[in-house]
């Protein structure tokens, strides 16, 4: 300060002024009450609203199945980093006349960044906790004991606050980048798009470019929150409801007179159970029989029994009469009435037959029908352990390690993005005039 | 034709096609024609990307030639990535990103196509052309006909030349510098330059003047002519190729210590509109104040400034709802808490009617009297030059450069321009298209002369 004549003594140049870590408190201060003036707190509602909308429309199926909790987990993710980047896109670039100002009287860009820091971790913080406590509420719950506390809700809400903040310190770099809110506000999307994309969890991307998940928050934000809800172990349900909507696809083809002879006998169909003590005649031979139930129209009922899903008797009895190994079999007399039981378990303990169980029968059948030929439970849970073993990532793997190099990931974008902010707007007193 | 020719051709002509590689040439001549004609080395026309350049320079569109260089530069290597691909085509790495060099390239060739429209708009105003001439530049192929056509014959002269900088430096050049001023501000600005791309660009050039302690400075000069640049190299804030001195520190050796010695008010109120007065002024007591001054003081500080510039009875307002009149005063006094030395305002007196201007340079006046320098920029001088000491005047060479034209008292401004009002001054030394006499460099020139003796 000039003394009352102006002049500036060597004494008075040596006036101690706040250093960067005093400017920190001042910065701060100022932060908090624009969190009040400046309606900042509006982005606590706006994130629970985002997150209320998230879990009313994918809750339902969080950890019950594994597809509907990637989804789910993968939302969550987006919701973080939307809150994050929303908080700071436009905080240094709206006020860059007044850094630029405060700059020149003496402020340390430093200072101001790290208060900014401290500031939007406090943000981050609320935000997460508003996050969690309104997915709890809509039935997304992280119930259980967690890897690294007691709650699993504090393990995730560790990951959370770190995606939210990593993706805050990523937009306050660019709003140091930028000079204008416009453009802040037009590269946002970009930025928005590149973190869903290369997330890695639900865009099939090419493998060469899959590196660029490397430098994304979203790749390790949704690593580190699949491994902590277990995703890996939950059942991949999507394969029923394929096989659900694939059941009915005709599919023709053939299968052995062995399936044939086995679905025929086999007694816990109720169907099946039913039709064998059906009396089918007292010809001389098993074909007569056969001709006898295809054409009599008193066994019109008969035969339009379904033994599977889409099978009728008239099919599989179809089937057996056509030219091949049963032709001596069925030209054989049997001479007293029989049931179609009886008749069935004729054919299957004729030696011929015997020989040629895995003889191909041409029939009309739908995917449903092979799968229960096949035997249906035994199938889908081959189909299930297949499909579950295909989605196996190690990536979710339920580790510590796993979960650990996940976070340390994400610092390391906080720490990236917390330098190149200082660093950029070091530049300002360089913005182009 | 073998693949290494075709990467030739592209490097240099952007095709491999011999006829467009023959358009291309035509090109090229085009360029040397045109360069010849606007003083520049025709040899540029020669060299890829900086051939687009020095088009938009000839043009009078030196930015958007930047931008063409840069595309120019990008098409031909995306278009060698392509002659890669085509080369590689088992190379799956490359196939892979096939899809990515189409979308870029695509990308780059938009932007190039529309920053080639603006200079060839250029080339049609210097040329004083219909604009119909920009038709041939819709298809890149056909630019050489308009190229040719300008720079061939001798019906079309270009309107504005690229000058020689060097010589017109020489020709303005000042010897000599101000006497160090041991109570006061002593300003010896060689140049103050910005280098843009590759190219040293002077902002200001030669200023030399001392300022004793209690003047209050008019900074006056037209648009462009490099006040706020100046203002911003005597703080220290932007460091140009110079000396300052304020009451006999170095303003850019100790400039951590000396920018508390200077207050700088920009034009725009710069402050946070949803901070309330008071709590805006403490903030910058303590960024601006010694740590060691207790609370109280400080504090005390902020009511005497309150109370000196009459913002009391808003001090719990927020700072977006006080009128015009009340930001520029809370703005003067965010700097003039730390009681500056040296007290700098850009235009404090805009947006406010004549009655409140008048009152606020009468409270700058008073502030110079207490032994202050204040220098202030405005662009209505006239109502209120009887409170100022001195005027500085800044005038636009025709290098477009910042150079000093005058500083003295009022009265030997008057003379030494011949002119009665502030006002006549800038329009005698504004650039002829600003409407403006264009006499920047006669009066540059006959200060330099007063200034070498």
């Amino acid at each position: 300060m000039a003394d009352k004549n102006g002049n500036t003594s060597a004494r008075q140049l040596e006036v101690r002024h706040r250093s960067r870590f005093g400017q920190i408190g001042i910065y701060f201060g100022k932060f908090i009450r624009m969190f009040v003036y400046q309606s900042d707190w509006k982005v606590l509602p706006m994130a629970a609203l985002i997150a209320g909308l998230v879990g009313f429309a994918l809750g339902r199926e969080f950890r019950i199945n594994m597809e509907g909790t990637l989804t789910a987990t993968f939302a969550v993710v987006c919701v973080c980093i939307w809150n994050g980047s929303f908080n700071s896109i436009q905080v240094v670039c709206r006020e860059r006349g007044v850094v630029k100002r405060e700059h020149r009287s003496g402020m340390y860009i430093s200072s101001y960044i790290l208060s900014h820091m401290m500031y939007q971790l406090l943000l981050c913080i609320l935000q997460t906790v508003v996050t969690l406590i309104v997915l709890h509420l809509v039935g997304m719950k992280f119930t259980g004991s967690g890897m690294f506390t007691p709650w699993m809700v504090v393990d995730v809400g560790i990951t959370l606050f770190l995606i939210t903040y990593a993706s805050d310190l990523l937009s306050l770099w660019i709003s140091t980048l930028v000079h204008s809110t416009t453009t802040a506000m037009t590269i946002m999307p970009f930025v928005l798009i590149f973190q869903l994309i290369f997330s890695g969890g639900v865009f099939s991307i090419p493998k060469i470019v899959r590196p660029i998940e490397m430098l994304t928050i979203s790749s390790p934000g949704l690593k580190a929150l699949a491994s902590q809800v277990n995703l890996n172990e939950l059942p991949y349900s999507a394969v029923d409801k394929m096989i659900r909507m694939v059941d009915k696809v005709e599919i023709g083809g053939r299968v052995t007179l062995g399936q044939v002879l086995d679905l025929l006998q086999d007694e816990e169909n109720p169907t099946v159970s039913d039709i064998r003590s059906i009396t089918v005649g007292s010809r001389m031979t098993l074909r007569e029989i056969g001709e006898d139930l295809l054409n009599n129209d008193s066994y019109a009922d008969l035969r339009s029994q379904k033994l599977t899903d889409s099978l009728t008797v008239g099919e599989v009895v179809s089937s057996l009469m056509q030219e091949g190994v049963l032709d001596e079999v069925l030209d054989t007399e049997v001479g007293k009435t029989m049931t179609f039981g009886e008749a069935v378990d004729y054919l299957a303990a004729d030696d011929t037959v015997s020989q040629h169980r895995d003889a191909g029968l041409d029939i009309h059948m739908t995917v449903g029908d092979a799968i229960d030929l096949i035997g249906r439970e035994e199938t889908m849970a081959n189909i299930r352990k297949t499909a579950s073993e295909s989605m196996y990532d190690p990536d979710y793997e339920h580790t510590d390690e796993n979960i650990i190099g996940n976070w340390l990931h994400i610092l390391l974008f906080v720490l990236v993005f917390a330098v190149l902010s200082i660093f950029t707007l070091e530049f300002i007193d360089k913005d182009k005039r | 034709m073998s693949n290494i020719l075709r990467l030739v051709l592209t490097l240099l002509f952007d095709a491999y096609s011999p006829v467009l590689v023959a358009v291309r040439v035509l090109y090229i001549i085009g360029a040397w024609l045109l360069f010849r004609k606007s003083g520049i080395a025709s040899w540029w026309s020669l060299i890829p990307w900086a051939r687009e350049y020095h088009m938009g320079r000839c043009a009078a569109r030196e930015p958007e030639g930047r931008y063409l260089c840069v595309t120019s530069m990008m098409v031909t290597l995306l278009s060698v990535l392509g002659i890669c691909v085509q080369w590689n085509p088992d190379n799956k790495t490359l196939i892979a990103l096939s899809p990515l060099i189409v979308v870029i390239l695509f990308s780059v060739l938009l932007a190039h196509f529309v920053y080639n429209i603006r200079v060839f708009a250029g080339f049609t105003q210097v040329y004083g052309v219909s604009r119909w001439w920009l038709v041939f530049c819709i298809l890149d192929e056909l630019r050489f006909i308009p190229m040719l056509v300008w720079g061939g014959s001798k019906k079309y002269q270009p309107a504005w030349k690229v000058q020689n900088l060097k010589a017109e430096m020489e020709r303005l050049a000042t010897h000599g510098s101000a006497a160090f001023m041991k109570e006061g501000l002593t300003v010896n600005l060689k140049d103050r330059h910005v280098k843009e791309f590759f190219q040293k660009k002077y902002l200001l050039k030669d200023i030399h003047l001392a300022i004793p302690q209690g003047h209050l400075v008019l900074l006056l000069g037209g648009s462009g002519a490099g006040k706020t640049t100046f203002l911003n190299a005597v703080n220290g804030y932007e460091k140009a190729d110079a000396k300052v001195t304020l009451n006999g520190n170095d303003m850019y050796t100790d400039y951590k210590k000396m920018q508390y010695e200077v207050g700088f008010v920009p034009q725009q109120e710069l402050m946070r509109g949803k901070d309330t007065v008071k709590r805006t002024l403490l903030d910058a007591a303590k960024l601006r104040l010694s740590k060691d001054i207790p609370s109280h003081d400080r504090e005390k500080r902020v009511n005497e400034v309150m109370d000196i510039f009459g913002l009391i009875p808003v001090q719990d307002n927020l700072v977006e709802k006080l009128s015009g009149g009340q930001k520029k005063r809370l703005s003067i006094s965010m700097e003039f808490i730390s009681n500056p030395s040296l007290f700098i305002l850009d235009e404090p007196d805009s947006g406010l009617d004549g009655v409140m201007a008048r009152e606020l340079f009468e409270h700058l006046r008073q502030i110079a009297d207490t032994g202050k320098i204040v220098i202030v920029i405005t662009h209505t001088p006239d109502r209120v030059i009887d409170l100022f000491d001195d005027v500085i005047v800044l005038a636009k060479d025709s290098s477009r450069t910042g150079r000093l034209a005058f500083y003295g008292s009022i009265e030997d401004a008057r003379t030494f321009f011949g002119k009665q009002t502030m006002e006549e001054i800038v329009k005698s030394i504004n650039q002829k298209e600003e409407g403006g006499d264009g006499l920047a460099d006669e009066f540059v020139l006959k200060y330099a002369e007063v200034q070498n003796g």
